[in-house]
């Protein structure tokens, strides 16, 4: 049996380990802390084009979905899809278009999944759209929301401001708080009770997203039987409880296949094989006690990129990667790898690192640096997912070819 | 006709400007002061925090730093809130000239300049972030200003007395008759609308633009403009403000300042007052300069670099003297002597520190042109701390109701700075807050370590909830771009991923770039 060490618990990280261990793989995951997932919207990105799948025809021979193929971005979908439905957090949307889906700021974002919860405040839909923000929640802007969406011609019926039950506390309400206490139903039933008589004749009502955490789809349920209106969320500012949502179903499913966990350590570099060099012994990574080394069949390197520290920035211009110092392409000139506006494409953002077909990084020759050691998401060069709305797209068909290269 | 007549009109709004206008106020005279930006915009607002013991000077220049000394001890007795006593250190490093500190130590007793020397053991004690090297240290009395809040304390004490302070208006034309410049033609950059000022005496106190100012009454003002890049540190990695003991040279200062300190400065010349883009070569120097003195520096965050331009004087015969070593001293030239030109007055240089003095001798020129006796009275006349003022956030956190028992939580904006909603209520109900960025300078928001991250969203939503859709959609994005454009010039590291986190923020989760026109 392989065994596969996977380090990074992002979302890449999360559905590697699960996948590899439920092919059947004896997978190990080692994290330094979280991953990004409290930072995203919970949907998963493909491609804002339209279609998605065509406009891939289209893209560079170093991008990570030329890499990874487009069958391997089909079968990671087919497996989340179905890994949402079987951990109750249910996700719509399919890779033939986009859902149009309505942001904070009162934008369109156009993605492939979302789930169900967010699906439903699809800009395309027929039912006027009530916009819902909650006092003293800083996190959403129900007026911003609500001019932004009727500058882009989605016709906003209302917008209102819902009270929530005072709460001795000291320090601001964040999205998590909230949707944790919707998981209580006493509070529901008071909260409902006073949105109600706000709502009449609301029939879509785009609410924050914190109708729940670990409960979302009762929660959500709940809430749409008591006000007897739909509502769909738009993600907040973080912490984004989409994001942990999906957070913990990946990780439930991670455990449940068998992955064994390994948290708060970093990773220190590889474990020396008897092969010359061209494999990977493992890793050694960074335990309470000091160093420890772990052996491996193959790596799997989920550590995304410069947010996450998978690759690191250099004054001089110069990029590294984390934890085998693998080849980074890069420009070493550091005033080229930014544009001036944050809102603009970046040079910085589709540096990372090469990989050949079987996403192993590979030297300046083209040729894998190391027989058994893969590379996923984040720390690919070839994309810049936030240009591009590629995001998670790119780390499920990424993670999902390295495993299957990785097992064979 | 002049639409409206005053006895002084005042050109620049940075600290030299208010302070004549102040001074203006207290001896009676009426007072119109014009600036074409916002408040601290420009070089004031611009520097790196430092309240001058005088110590830096008492070599290479001697007179600016027995005036450093003394307007010292009336800055800290008149505008105490806008003051932090950090205390300051000289140390002089292993490559540092070793003659120097005796020297330097026996011009401070010249000058009246005091110092105290410590043994390098009660300096690290003092310092632990301090290169272990250090050969000699020395106590003076430097200390953090923040020229915010003092821009803010000026114009309040000028609009009290009864002058006038217009905000983002320029003097486009300074009219001439028979050898005297009896008006001007002031532009509203919100309105477009021309408004012409006469008055009696015209004060050119326009820092890197005074040339032009002078340019518009058709005289020649000859001025060396010296460019000086800043980089903040994210978090305050020392707690007195440290000099290195060495002749003055790029990158010798660090200021803590708020929840920051502030590694100064380069100095380049610069044809214009509007040439603040910075070289990589610049921040190069002067991390490897914080790092001589810090030797841990590069583990910590850079949070961002800016620019400032100061101007000075350049007489004829100094032509080609690199700016460093022009005098620092401020000049106050009597166009009436110099061109024949009556009723202009420019003051040039200096530094904030001595923003008094130069009030008060521009305006004991301008009093006796006046034919008026009325003596200074800033030296002796304190100014409250606005209201609405720039508070630091330690003075920000006690104001907090953490106690949940108030009618309802308090809601952090901006939580690096500690701003909160009702802080920006007030301020955007006060005139002259067009953009975000005006708040940023009233009330620090979005400064702090995450950039604007978070609060440039949420107070995007107050502003556009009280002041109706037209603000927001001007200011977020030039916000977050306005923020970028400090960071970039640091773009590895730490900083990159803070520049990173902004991009998943507004463009991953709120898909800034697809939203409509100006919405961003």
């Amino acid at each position: 049996m392989t065994h596969l060490i996977v380090i990074g618990a992002g979302l890449t990280g999360l559905f590697a380990a699960a996948h590899a261990a439920e092919r059947g793989a004896t997978v190990t995951l080692v994290a330094l802390g979280r991953g990004g997932l409290a930072l995203s919207h919970g949907c998963i990105d493909v491609l804002a084009v339209e279609p998605p799948l065509e406009a891939m025809s289209r893209l560079d021979k170093s991008h990570p979905y030329v890499k990874a193929g487009q069958k391997a971005l089909r079968s990671a979908v087919e497996q989340f899809l179905g890994w949402m439905e079987q951990e109750g957090l249910p996700y719509q949307g399919h890779l033939e278009q986009n859902l149009r889906l309505p942001t904070a700021l009162g934008a369109s974002h156009s993605t492939c999944l979302a789930p169900a919860a967010q699906a439903q405040g699809d800009l395309e839909g027929k039912e006027p759209v009530t916009l819902a923000g909650l006092a003293g929640f800083r996190d959403f802007s129900t007026s911003l929301a609500a001019s932004g969406l009727e500058r882009i011609g989605v016709r906003v019926a209302n917008s209102v401001e819902l009270p929530l039950p005072h709460q001795a506390s000291v320090r601001d309400r964040y999205s998590i708080d909230l949707a944790r206490r919707f998981e209580d139903k006493a509070w529901r039933e008071e909260v409902a009770r006073s949105w109600k008589t706000r709502l009449t004749g609301a029939r879509r009502i785009g609410i924050p997203a914190c109708l729940g955490l670990t409960s979302h789809p009762e929660v959500w349920r709940d809430m749409h039987e008591r006000l007897g209106a739909l509502i769909f969320e738009i993600p907040t500012l973080p912490p984004s409880v989409p994001g942990l949502r999906l957070e913990n179903a990946l990780r439930n499913r991670a455990l449940k296949a068998g992955v064994r966990l390994i948290e708060g350590s970093r990773a220190l570099g590889q474990v020396d094989g008897r092969s010359g060099g061209r494999r990977a012994g493992g890793v050694v990574i960074h335990a309470a006690g000091g160093p420890r080394a772990l052996q491996a069949d193959a790596v799997l390197l989920a550590t995304g990129g410069f947010l996450h520290g998978g690759l690191v920035a250099r004054q001089d211009g110069r990029a590294q990667e984390s934890v085998f110092d693998l080849p980074v392409r890069v420009s070493g000139d550091r005033t080229a790898l930014t544009a001036g506006s944050p809102i603009e494409a970046q040079p910085y953002a589709t540096l990372g690192l090469l990989v050949d077909s079987r996403m192993r990084p590979v030297g300046a020759r083209g040729k894998a640096v190391f027989e058994n050691v893969f590379a996923a998401g984040g720390l690919l060069a070839g994309s810049d997912r936030s240009s591009e709305g590629s995001r998670q797209g790119i780390d499920l068909a990424s993670a999902w070819r390295a495993v299957e290269s990785s097992l064979t | 006709m002049p639409a409206l007549s005053t006895q002084l009109l005042v050109i620049g709004g940075g600290a030299t400007g208010l302070g004549i206008a102040w001074d203006a106020t207290l001896r009676g005279l009426k007072v119109v002061l014009v600036e074409q930006g916002d408040l601290g915009q420009g070089t004031s607002g611009r520097y790196h925090g430092l309240l001058h013991s005088g110590a830096r000077y008492v070599i290479s220049d001697p007179t600016s730093a027995a005036d450093c000394a003394s307007e010292n001890l009336i800055l800290r007795r008149i505008v105490p809130h806008t003051i932090e006593d950090t205390g300051g250190l000289f140390v002089s490093l292993p490559t540092d000239p070793l003659d120097y500190p005796d020297a330097w130590l026996d011009a401070c007793r010249k000058q009246g300049v005091p110092a105290e020397e410590i043994s390098p053991a009660a300096a690290l004690e003092r310092e632990p972030l301090l290169n272990s090297r250090l050969g000699r240290a020395f106590l003076v009395q430097d200390a953090a200003l923040d020229s915010f809040d003092l821009s803010h304390t000026l114009v309040d004490a000028i609009r009290r007395a009864g002058g006038t302070v217009w905000l983002r208006q320029r003097v486009e034309t300074l009219h001439v008759e028979s050898g005297r410049v009896v008006r001007a033609d002031v532009r509203s950059f919100r309105t477009g609308e021309v408004v012409t000022v006469g008055a009696e005496v015209f004060v050119n106190a326009a820092g890197p633009f005074a040339g032009e100012v002078a340019a518009s009454a058709g005289i020649a003002l000859p001025l060396a403009l010296g460019k000086g890049t800043m980089v903040a540190m994210a978090e305050r990695l020392v707690h007195a403000v440290v000099n290195r003991c060495k002749p003055p040279a790029d990158g010798d200062i660090l200021v803590p300042i708020g929840t920051v300190c502030i590694l100064g400065t380069t100095d380049t010349p610069v044809a214009s007052g509007k040439e603040l883009s910075i070289e990589p070569w610049e921040i190069d120097l002067l991390l490897a300069e914080g790092e001589a003195l810090i030797p841990t520096l590069p583990d910590h965050r850079a949070l961002r670099a800016w620019a400032g331009i100061r101007a000075l004087y350049q007489p004829p015969q100094s032509d080609g003297q690199p700016t460093r070593t022009l005098p620092r001293a401020h000049a106050i030239i009597d166009h009436s002597a110099n061109d024949g030109l009556a009723g202009l007055i420019t003051v040039i240089g200096g530094k904030l520190t001595t923003f008094r003095l130069m009030a008060e001798e521009t305006l004991d020129l301008v009093c006796r042109s006046l034919g008026v006796e009325a003596p200074c009275q800033t030296s002796e006349t304190s100014l409250p701390d606005p209201a609405h003022g720039q508070l630091s956030p330690t003075k920000r956190l006690a104001g907090f109701d953490r106690d949940g028992s108030g009618p309802k939580p308090v809601e952090t904006i901006c939580e690096c700075e500690l701003v909160t909603r009702s802080d920006l209520a007030t301020a955007i109900e006060r005139d002259g807050i067009d953009e975000l960025d005006d708040l940023r300078r009233d009330l620090r928001l979005g400064m702090g370590p995450c950039q604007a991250a978070f609060c440039a969203y949420r107070a995007a939503g107050i502003v556009h909830d009280l002041r109706a859709p037209h603000m927001a959609d001007a200011g977020l994005v030039d916000f977050l771009n306005e923020r970028w454009r400090g960071m970039r010039p640091l773009a590895w590291g730490h900083t990159l991923r803070q520049m990173e986190l902004i991009r998943r923020i507004y463009l991953d989760l709120l898909c800034t770039s697809t939203a409509p026109e100006g919405q961003g």
